[in-house]
């Protein structure tokens, strides 16, 4: 019976299950228009965001790692002193998600029954400073600084031997906060996944205030009112950065290979990898040709297809679906906005083609180091 | 005001203190976690451990100096009572010198006062001098009223003199008074004195336990021990702290940078240079050999080598696991496991290398001269590395084969046939069950039907590539080269042949085994058997009298013919051969070849011959093509060939797939290079990059995976799919467990560690050619005959006693005169007569035998080529009585003189004394007249007799001894002067081979006979 179940939770865990059915089921759960309101109800998913809900999630988080304990080799990731941070991120995260989700949905409420938000406080709106918030988060940050302590004490720093080139461990793993970023490096070229990505990430979360001039429901938790928003943002967060942490963490074994949470972990493990260019596929295998050797000419097809994947979506969604978002952000912040919006969807869109294609490269030109 | 707040009350002053209080507490929590290492635990153990054994200590020598200790004390007693007696006098003397004192002070004071006021004076005077000079010419009137301190000045000397009096007559009388006291005192102070001689290793015991033992201390020394070790101020002089030695000259690879190895070991190993803890637990375990290692008088001085240079490990680790500890067995790792939590720093290449491999690291500064008789089993490994040969597929830049090992295949149809030779290599073992030649075929990996189809098509095809010229046509066992068996027997055995051959026909199973590897078994050779009864372990000394092969079966093997030829010139056959000429006669060699040629192995030769496969042949021929060329063109290649072509097309790639010409000249593989991995840095190499395969069950280390290798060299292609073109090839040598553990030793010692220049052997030698001599000694199994450096001279064995066996070679480097030493080596002449083993003639250079010479001169410490001839003055007193004391030590009786015979028998017969005026250094010859038992344990010469003074001074003592001896009176110095002297001109011929050989072969050498004659069985042991 367990190792049924394993089996299913190790099947479950394949990247491209799992990335689907949290793509596909992410709409259901953070619902981005009415239809999938309308399901979200249906479905009674909102329930998740209750009292009840929160202990549920709480409850299959607890029960996720307490399975892992049981067995062999999801004990030994489990409980490896890197990989702590990751667990308690794993609860931290499902709880501040629920809290966030439980207060918005509260709000909700009591703006249809034209109540003022939770958070309002009478008759001002205002907050007492001095001393009781001052006070209250200096206690927090003594308690923190005593956690990390103990932390410290009792989980030591996972202190190796010195870095020695001719014997690297294997896997090489990034601390924790990075391997989001090293899971990237599976899908894109490094000058992507390691520089243009994290760029793009820092200078997309500074933009936001200026993108989302959106006043409603500023300064307190609300979910209705930006919907797609905070759809967008989620998916963002929870499945393109937190989801691959957690794949990178407890999912990548030796050589980068891909093992179920209760696999062991075979150094030996082999998988064919065989990927192909867009360019390969339509001068080699649909037009039965030799690659040009001027790699513009060659590469034709991915620029064209990496300008229009820019270009015409914005063009039309401005005129069609987001009509309305066009009008009230004016062309220079919804350009911005597309940019950004459509740079975050290229990674899973890439890799799907991965997956499904082998598509190693959209465009690559190796001899002046430039893949995309 | 405020008085709107969310929180009532204290309830956040509540949360405060709580919070604070978690706080302190946690700050106090990293106080303990930082203080509570390891080291310091183990530090406070040793120190109670330390102070029980010097409990004990003073305890035992409170027992030994108990009697001395009364009498001393009766005297002590005695010596106070005896000076509370003259208390009167000595209170009335101290009261007298503090008197004397205080007066002495008062006019000492008054001295140096004055003194100060004096050189002031001094000074104003000089300076009026001064000035006067240099107003000389200016103004005469001056002149008049000039020195005005003139008076003053000498006045001053005067006074300071009456004071210097008086206080050089104050000091007088005080200092009388001090010795008046001190004499009332000294009896007392001798006693005490005396007492305190007899009691000074217990004072040291007893000083040593007030500073460890917290209870023997005061109370001020009891605060200040808690104290100095407290958090924060320990950085001053605490007593539990990390002790380290850094180590200039020993470094390891940090990336890209060496830096000196930093050792901590001593942290908790803090016995380990103290001895008295032989059986204390570890980690305080004293070192087993201080002789050698750690202590400041041993060669290798714990300050410049620490622990780690030897033991490998994380020399910087301070806790059990981090400084990479290694189990000696699977039990031990268990043990850790529990105990301290033990598992392997994966990241650490060099992890603690296990007790019983530790010596490999000798190697790391030895290396120029690895034969140690201190490193008996790496001298072991060494030695069967050179042997089998590893070296010689297996490229090893710092332990280099001196050639191959196996004989030149290039004219084999002069010795065997091909059926023979193609038996031989399926299974040599079949033939000769120790054979140094490993085994390639009937491999776990090659002995499916489909591959013996295929290894006997291989050697098939080598075997015709070998014979390519004829077979051997018939075996030529005519009476011209055939003698007398019997003799040739007797010859055998005493000329010199078991110094590296035996002829021992049966194996013997291994006895109880019991491996962490997998051992296979051999059919022919040794075994592993529950039942065994146990067998010679191969140990270096046993290792020498299989220099050669053992000599069973020849008579199945090849021919009277080649036997003849080869025991007469074994270089005609081979130029290369470690096989030394023994000079014999025709008839010698004759009787040899009769012996030898008796020994048959009818099983090996009813073995089925192997028959010539020719769709198999081209199966391998076609399968070779195929991975160097595409399909058709093979296939078109393979068609060409004639079948002759496709034979030695098979042949030569089997031949460079097994490697054998590395070991054996084979023709058309001149320039072809050594076919194994390269074992230079074998020993750094770490586990992570050996191929295990699917075998699990051994030890994840280098030298598991070297043992398992070594014992069974196919074993990792077990359980995997591998063509027969990609198989593990390395040959089977069916080591014994003991011979795997000296070997993985050695190949252990292969590091790439750096050492300082100065820790390097070769480095510190003066004379580099000594390393060449010391190689060739070894390599051409010299000690099989000889004992040299206290080791070898195993053909003692065989011919049963020392007096008739090849000299011990101590001294030697200060013995003989380098030269003649040199032609002796070149043109060995008889020596010592009544022996019949012979010193072979080596097919050296005059360049090796000058690096022999200077191997032996380096072990005396002695480098010199030419020396002047000793010079005799026959008119000294001391020649004279050297004479007259060699006529009274008879040495004629065992001595030849040139021609002139001995009186004796000769079966005591001894050195031509004529020779030794141009073989022996004069230093040396004293040094033996002195006491030749030391040099030459065992030897037959004795000591002669050298009167004393007491005897040279009775009354008839020059009627007895002769005027001269008289004359030197006793002085034994100048006898043996005499004798030595007198040794230098004894005439006569120098070579007296032609002498001594006629004499034997009219008489024979019968007197060596008698206890052996009934001993023929060479396996017997009681000889």
């Amino acid at each position: 019976m367990l190792d049924i179940i394993k089996y299913i939770v190790n099947l479950l865990h394949e990247p491209t299950i799992a990335f689907t059915l949290l793509t596909v089921g992410f709409p259901f759960v953070f619902p981005p228009t009415d239809w999938f309101e309308k399901k979200h109800r249906q479905l009674h998913i909102d329930k998740l965001w209750s009292n009840t809900g929160g202990v549920v999630l709480m409850l299959l988080v607890v029960a996720y790692f307490a399975l892992g304990f049981t067995d062999k080799n999801a004990y030994i990731i489990f409980t490896k002193p890197d990989n702590v941070p990751i667990i308690l991120m794993a609860f931290t995260v499902v709880y501040f998600l629920w809290l966030s989700m439980n207060q918005a949905y509260r709000n909700d409420e009591r703006l249809d029954r034209g109540e003022k938000p939770d958070e309002y406080n009478d008759p001002n709106d205002k907050i007492l400073v001095w001393p009781d918030l001052v006070y209250s988060e200096l206690i927090s940050i003594i308690l923190m600084t005593v956690f990390l302590i103990l932390w410290s004490v009792y989980i030591k720093a996972p202190l190796e031997e010195p870095a020695n080139p001719a014997l690297t461990p294997n896997p090489s793993k990034a601390p924790w906060y990075f391997l989001g970023l090293q899971e990237m490096l599976v899908y894109f070229d490094p000058w992507i996944a390691g520089i243009m990505f994290p760029l793009l990430i820092i200078i997309g979360l500074s933009a936001i205030p200026y993108l989302d001039i959106n006043l409603k429901s500023s300064g307190f938790y609300a979910f209705k009112s930006r919907r797609t928003a905070i759809f967008a943002f989620m998916y963002g967060w929870l499945v393109l950065w937190i989801y691959l942490i957690i794949v990178g963490t407890i999912l990548r074994g030796p050589n980068w290979n891909f093992f179920g949470p209760y696999d062991y972990w075979d150094a030996h493990k082999v998988v064919s990898l065989t990927n192909v260019n867009l360019s390969e596929y339509v001068w080699v295998k649909a037009w039965n040709q030799g690659l040009p050797a001027n790699p513009i000419k060659r590469e034709f097809l991915g620029f064209i297809l990496i300008f229009l994947y820019f270009a015409v979506p914005p063009f039309l969604l401005a005129k069609t679906k987001l009509k309305d978002i066009f009008k009230q952000l004016g062309p220079v912040r919804y350009a911005f906005l597309m940019f950004f919006t459509l740079s975050m969807l290229s990674l899973p869109i890439k890799m799907y083609l991965r997956w499904f294609l082998n598509l190693k490269y959209i465009v690559s030109i190796p001899e002046w180091f430039f893949n995309i | 005001m405020i008085d709107e707040r969310y929180y009532k009350g204290n309830v956040l002053n509540k949360w405060f203190a709580i919070s604070s209080i978690l706080m302190f507490v946690s700050v106090i929590l990293t106080f303990i976690d930082d203080n509570d290492d390891e080291f310091k635990e183990y530090q406070k153990e040793f120190r109670a451990l330390e102070v029980e054994t010097s409990k004990t200590v003073l305890t035992e020598e409170l027992e030994k100096v108990k009697s001395d200790r009364i009498d001393f004390e009766n005297k002590l007693v005695a010596a106070q009572e005896d000076y509370n007696n003259k208390n009167s006098l000595l209170v009335q003397a101290q009261k007298d010198s503090a008197k004397l004192n205080g007066k002495f002070y008062k006019a000492n004071a008054e001295f140096l006062a004055f003194k100060g006021l004096y050189d002031q004076i001094k000074f104003e005077y000089e300076s009026e001098l001064l000035e006067h000079q240099h107003h000389d010419n200016e103004d005469e009137n001056v002149k008049p009223q000039k020195y005005k301190n003139k008076k003053k000045y000498y006045d001053a000397i005067e006074k300071l003199q009456v004071l210097k009096l008086e206080k050089e007559k104050r000091e007088n009388l005080k200092d009388s008074k001090i010795a008046e006291i001190k004499f009332i005192k000294s009896n007392l102070k001798k006693a005490q004195d005396e007492l305190n001689i007899v009691l000074k290793e217990v004072n040291i015991t007893q000083s040593k336990i007030e500073k460890l033992d917290r209870e023997s201390m005061t109370f001020q020394n009891q605060i200040a021990d808690v104290v100095r070790d407290l958090p924060i101020i320990d950085f001053l002089d605490p007593y539990y702290e990390v002790k380290q030695v850094v180590l200039e000259d020993i470094k390891y690879d940090n990336n890209f940078k060496y830096v000196p190895v930093v050792d901590r070991c001593t942290s908790c190993h803090l016995g380990v240079d103290k001895p008295g803890y032989e059986d204390a637990p570890q980690p305080y375990t004293t070192h087993p050999n201080l002789d050698l290692y750690i202590t400041d008088a041993s060669p290798h001085p714990f300050q410049e080598y620490g622990c780690t240079s030897c033991h490998a490990g994380r020399s910087r680790g301070t806790s059990f696991v981090s400084s990479a500890h290694t189990p000696q067995s699977e039990e031990q790792q268990a043990e850790w496991e529990e105990k301290y939590g033990w598992h392997y720093l994966p990241l650490w290449t060099e992890p603690m290398i296990p007790t019983k491999y530790t010596e490999a690291s000798c190697f790391t500064c030895h290396q120029s001269q690895p034969i140690l008789n201190e490193a008996e089993k790496l001298t072991t490994g060494l030695n069967l590395i050179s042997s089998s040969g590893c070296n010689n597929c297996h490229l090893i830049q710092t332990y280099d084969n001196l050639g191959n090992n196996g004989p030149p295949l290039t004219h084999l149809e002069q010795k065997v046939d091909k059926e023979w030779a193609a038996k031989w290599i399926n299974n040599p073992q079949s033939f000769r069950y120790n054979t140094w030649m490993p085994h390639f075929f009937n491999q776990e990996n090659n002995s499916s039907p489909e591959m013996i189809k295929r290894t006997n098509a291989e050697i098939f095809a080598i075997t015709d590539y070998l014979f390519e010229k004829e077979d051997k046509i018939e075996y030529n066992n005519s009476n011209k080269y055939l003698g007398d068996y019997d003799k040739g027997e007797e010859l055998f055995n005493a000329v010199g042949c078991m110094g590296c051959h035996i002829i021992e026909e049966e194996s013997v199973s291994l006895g109880e085994v019991d491996t962490r590897y997998e051992l296979p078994t051999s059919e022919h050779g040794y075994e592993p058997d529950p039942n065994g009864d146990g067998y010679e372990k191969a140990t270096r000394y046993s290792l020498l009298k299989l220099q050669g092969p053992n000599l069973i079966g020849l008579g199945s093997k090849t021919d009277a013919e080649w036997v003849y030829n080869w025991i007469k010139d074994p270089t005609v056959y081979w130029p290369e051969t470690q096989m030394p000429n023994l000079r014999l006669t025709n008839q010698e060699a004759k009787d040899i070849t009769a012996y030898l040629l008796s020994f048959k192995n009818e099983e090996f030769e009813e073995i089925e011959a192997i028959n010539y496969d020719k769709e198999e042949t081209e199966n391998i021929a076609k399968r070779w093509l195929v991975k160097a060329f595409p399909e058709y063109q093979a296939a078109q290649m393979l068609e060409d060939m004639s079948e002759k072509e496709t034979i030695d097309y098979v042949a030569k790639k089997s031949i460079s797939f097994y490697g054998c010409y590395t070991c054996h000249n084979v023709k058309g593989f001149e320039d072809a290079k050594p076919i194994g991995a390269e074992l230079t840095h074998q020993g750094s190499k770490s586990y992570h990059k050996l191929d295990f395969g699917h075998i699990h069950d051994i030890s994840h280390s280098n030298y598991g995976w070297y043992e398992q290798k070594l014992a069974n060299p196919r074993i990792f292609d077990r359980d995997k799919i591998v063509e027969p073109e990609d198989k593990s090839r390395m040959p089977n040598f069916y080591f014994k467990p003991e011979e795997i553990e000296a070997i993985t030793t050695a190949i252990l010692g292969f590091t790439n560690r750096q050492f300082g220049d100065n820790k390097i052997t070769y480095n510190l030698a003066e004379d580099k050619t000594q390393f060449e001599g010391h190689k060739l000694i070894n390599a051409n199994n010299c000690q099989g005959c000889h004992i040299h450096d206290e080791f070898g001279g195993q053909i003692v064995d065989a011919i049963g006693t020392q007096d008739y066996a090849p000299p011990n070679l101590n001294t030697q480097g200060i013995k003989t005169q380098p030269d003649w030493l040199f032609k002796f080596f070149n043109n060995p002449n008889t020596i010592r007569p009544h022996l019949q083993v012979r010193m072979p003639a080596f097919n050296f250079t005059d360049s090796q035998w000058n690096s022999i010479i200077s191997a032996f001169q380096s072990l005396e410490n002695h480098n010199l080529d030419f020396e002047n001839d000793l010079i005799v003055d026959k008119n000294t007193v001391h020649f004279k009585a050297g004479d007259k004391l060699h006529e009274f030590g008879a040495c004629n009786n065992c001595h030849f003189y040139g021609t002139t015979f001995p009186n004796g028998e000769p079966q005591t017969w001894a050195p031509n004394l004529a020779m030794t005026k141009e073989r022996l250094r004069p230093e040396w010859i004293i040094e033996w007249l002195r006491n030749p038992q030391a040099i030459m344990p065992g030897t037959k010469m004795p000591a002669p007799y050298l009167p004393d003074k007491d005897i040279l001074s009775t009354p008839d003592a020059v009627e007895t001894w002769g005027k001269d001896i008289v004359t030197l009176n006793g002085d034994k110095e100048m006898m043996l002067e005499g004798l030595k002297d007198y040794l230098y001109t004894i005439p006569g011929k120098l070579d007296i081979t032609k002498e001594v050989k006629a004499y034997f072969s009219k008489n024979g050498y019968g007197f060596m006979k008698p206890e052996e004659e009934e001993d023929d069985d060479w396996d017997d042991d009681d000889w």
